[in-house]
């Protein structure tokens, strides 16, 4: 019996001894702080109502000038790719523990900090733009606090008819006349779009994204910075399309599936030959 | 030493196993109520040999139906749009729900949903037991969440009886919720109008009127009013006034496909006595002013529906003929159904 007590407070001293030597020089994890920069073109937004002198205006590819009053996103199904290529999934099942909505007019959303990531060398970086279809039921039983956080009544991430969340919810302005312009994009698919087994209608606006990072993160002592750049300079000049409001089919409101895939494919790419849209990476501070 | 813990534990299994046996709870006596389908009515939609109504699952799904605690403010229940003396939709324009918010569109009536493919005036919902959640978290319907319902029932007695009768759990569940919503509205099966008893050979018949009328809509309504329905179940687009909100698409808010733009499911005719106004929004206020309006002309769209297109745009109607249709269609009204 006495043996067995000082084997147990040995094996306690030794644990205790190895978690703190642990923290200290030999982490076996750290944060990477992924750090939202969202521009147009090189400048990053100021949002500003109709008659605004201070919101950042920006002129499209077709001569249009626009400028933002609000803009928020939806991210999610974060993967963070090792140098050897192995793939460390962050809580991708989970929209409480590894989605987030980045809204412009809050600062602290525009750093998501993802937590205990082992250490090593990361090269590429991929996340999804929205919600992927199976989780994208607004199931507030299963995920309250991404629902509830996306529900907000300041952050309106609900698209309800459709149940799901919306993936991006652009506010603003365009012409020199400032008319309204408004962009909202969600799925509604029903199965998955391509297998004809399941599919049975609806659009997918989830779009996964790929970065490769200019140096490797280095997650280890120090906990890494991503800065990603969104440049909202390709919601109307994008690698896919090139949109002039306000013609044809690109009404300067879009709030449902109609005319929605043009915006969708400049944000988050087409899903083919484009994998990353609008987003690139700025800097990788280690 | 090893032997006895071995039958010790052999004997607790034995036990623990019988115990189980003897607080067993007795399932309750929960039959399933037949759907009675009308001859000639097509098939159910797949969904509901999934969810099959229950005796206690029907008698939840009515509460909940009516329960105004769906509301963020407990002032409106489904009962509140869906009114059965109107057929299970409303006499307003556009839906009208908390803190009197307009909704975007009409509210349809609640009938032989069983054997739908599509809910919805742009058929998003295929699955009867995905609807409810909608109205319940909509700002201009109800308002809620699932889990603010949850929270202000599970401590009811009369509910957790009623779960524990319909699923065998006390506990109320959000899956409870949908499923025992979606039985109720399984039974709300309408198929005893004049014109069903005619068709059954029960002794009635129809009028001069009803009978001509009869004959105009086969020629002229029927290729989209069709089946035991009075609905194909497709999306069309027939050229109505158009709603003028940014949110409507029509069929194409679903699909995002042009050629789906302002179709919408060709609405059944059965109890449309019961229901006006009529169209996605409530744009006529009369049976008659939808046949005016279809006989003047509709709108052009490149989509327009050949039928229309076809036709110069419209579906010209002499004025006999509209008062016949209208008589015809009021032979589709189940008195029973809307419980006059
Ligand atoms: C504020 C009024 C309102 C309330 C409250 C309301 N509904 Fe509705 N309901 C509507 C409208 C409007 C539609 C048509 C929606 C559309 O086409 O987008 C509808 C459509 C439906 C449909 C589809 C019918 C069809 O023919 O396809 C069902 C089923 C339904 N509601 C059930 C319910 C249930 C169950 C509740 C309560 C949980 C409820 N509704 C609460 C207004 C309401
Ligand atoms: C080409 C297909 C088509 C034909 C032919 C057609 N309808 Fe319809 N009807 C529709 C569609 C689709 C709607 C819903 C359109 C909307 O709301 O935009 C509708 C709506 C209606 C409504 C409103 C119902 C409600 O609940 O709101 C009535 C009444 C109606 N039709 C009667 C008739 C009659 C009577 C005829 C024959 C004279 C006829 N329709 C011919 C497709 C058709």
């Amino acid at each position: 019996m006495k043996t067995q007590k000082s084997y147990l407070l040995f094996l306690v001293c030794s644990l205790a001894l190895m978690s703190c030597s642990k923290n200290d020089d030999n982490p076996v994890a750290n944060n990477i702080t992924l750090h939202f920069n969202n521009t147009f073109k090189n400048t990053t937004i100021v949002l500003g109502d109709a008659s605004s002198s201070t919101a950042t205006v920006n002129t499209s590819a077709e001569g249009q000038v626009h400028h933002f009053s609000e803009l928020k996103y939806v991210i999610s199904n974060i993967r963070l790719i090792k140098a050897d290529g192995s793939e460390i999934p962050y809580n991708i099942n989970d929209l409480d523990q590894g989605a987030t909505v980045v809204d412009h007019s809050k600062p602290q959303t525009l750093d998501y900090v993802l937590s205990n990531i082992p250490v090593g060398e990361y090269g590429q970086l991929k996340f999804g733009l929205g919600v992927r279809p199976e989780l994208n039921t607004l199931d507030e039983v299963r995920f309250p606090d991404f629902y509830a956080a996306a529900g907000a009544n300041d952050t309106q991430m609900h698209w309800e008819w459709g149940t799901g969340y919306r993936f991006t919810k652009i506010e603003g302005f365009y012409d020199t006349d400032h008319k309204e312009m408004s962009v909202h994009t969600g799925s509604t698919v029903e199965g998955t779009n391509g297998e004809p087994d399941t599919y049975t209608q609806g659009v997918d606006a989830y779009r996964d994204i790929t970065l490769t990072l200019p140096s490797h993160a280095i997650v280890g002592e120090h906990a890494p910075r991503i800065t990603i750049n969104a440049d909202f300079d390709k919601l109307l000049s994008g690698k896919t399309n090139t949109i002039i409001l306000g013609t044809g089919n690109a009404k300067p409101s879009t709030h449902t599936a109609a005319n929605m895939v043009l915006f969708v494919d400049n944000l988050g790419g087409n899903g083919s030959s484009d994998l990353s849209g609008m987003f690139s990476v700025g800097s990788v501070e280690n | 030493m090893e032997r006895v813990l071995l039958f010790l534990s052999g004997l607790l299994l034995l036990l623990s196993c019988n115990r189980e046996k003897v607080i067993e709870p007795i399932p309750y006596d929960n039959p399933e109520i037949p759907l009675n389908i009308p001859d000639g009515f097509p098939s159910l939609n797949a969904f509901v040999g999934e969810n099959k109504p229950t005796k206690y699952g029907v008698e939840l799904g009515e509460k909940l139906f009516h329960e105004k605690k769906l509301s963020g403010n407990n002032t409106i229940s489904c009962a509140s749009c869906h009114k059965q003396s109107s057929a299970f939709a409303d006499n307003n324009v556009q839906a009208i729900g908390i803190y009197g918010r307009v909704g975007l569109r009409n509210t349809p009536p609640l009938q032989n949903l069983a054997f739908m493919k599509f809910f919805n005036w742009d058929g998003n919902i295929l699955q009867l037991e995905k609807q409810p959640l909608v109205p319940i978290i909509t700002h201009e319907e109800m308002n809620s969440s699932i889990l603010e319902v949850i929270g202000k029932i599970r401590d009811d007695y009369e509910y957790k009886d009623l779960f524990k009768k319909a699923f065998g759990d006390e506990n109320v569940t959000a899956d409870g919720i949908y499923q025992s919503i979606a039985q109720y509205e399984y039974t709300l099966i309408s198929a005893n109008s004049k014109y069903d008893r005619i068709r059954r050979n029960e002794g009635d018949t129809f009028t001069e009127s009803e009978a001509r009328g009869y004959q105009v809509f086969q020629q002229k309504c029927m290729s989209c009013h069709s089946t035991e329905l009075f609905t194909d179940q497709r999306f069309r687009n027939v050229g109505f006034p158009v709603n003028p909100s940014t949110e409507e698409a029509g069929r194409a808010r679903v699909t995002g496909i042009p050629a789906d733009l302002m179709s919408f499911r060709v609405p059944s005719l059965r109890n449309a006595e019961y229901t006006a106004p009529y169209g996605s929004f409530g744009q006529f206020p009369t049976l008659k002013s939808v046949l005016d309006y279809f006989d003047n002309g509709v709108l052009d769209a490149d989509n327009l529906d050949p039928i229309l297109k076809d036709n110069g745009n419209r579906i010209p109607l002499t004025e006999q003929e509209k008062e016949d249709i209208i008589s015809f269609i009021k032979t589709l009204s189940d008195s029973t159904f809307v419980g006059k």
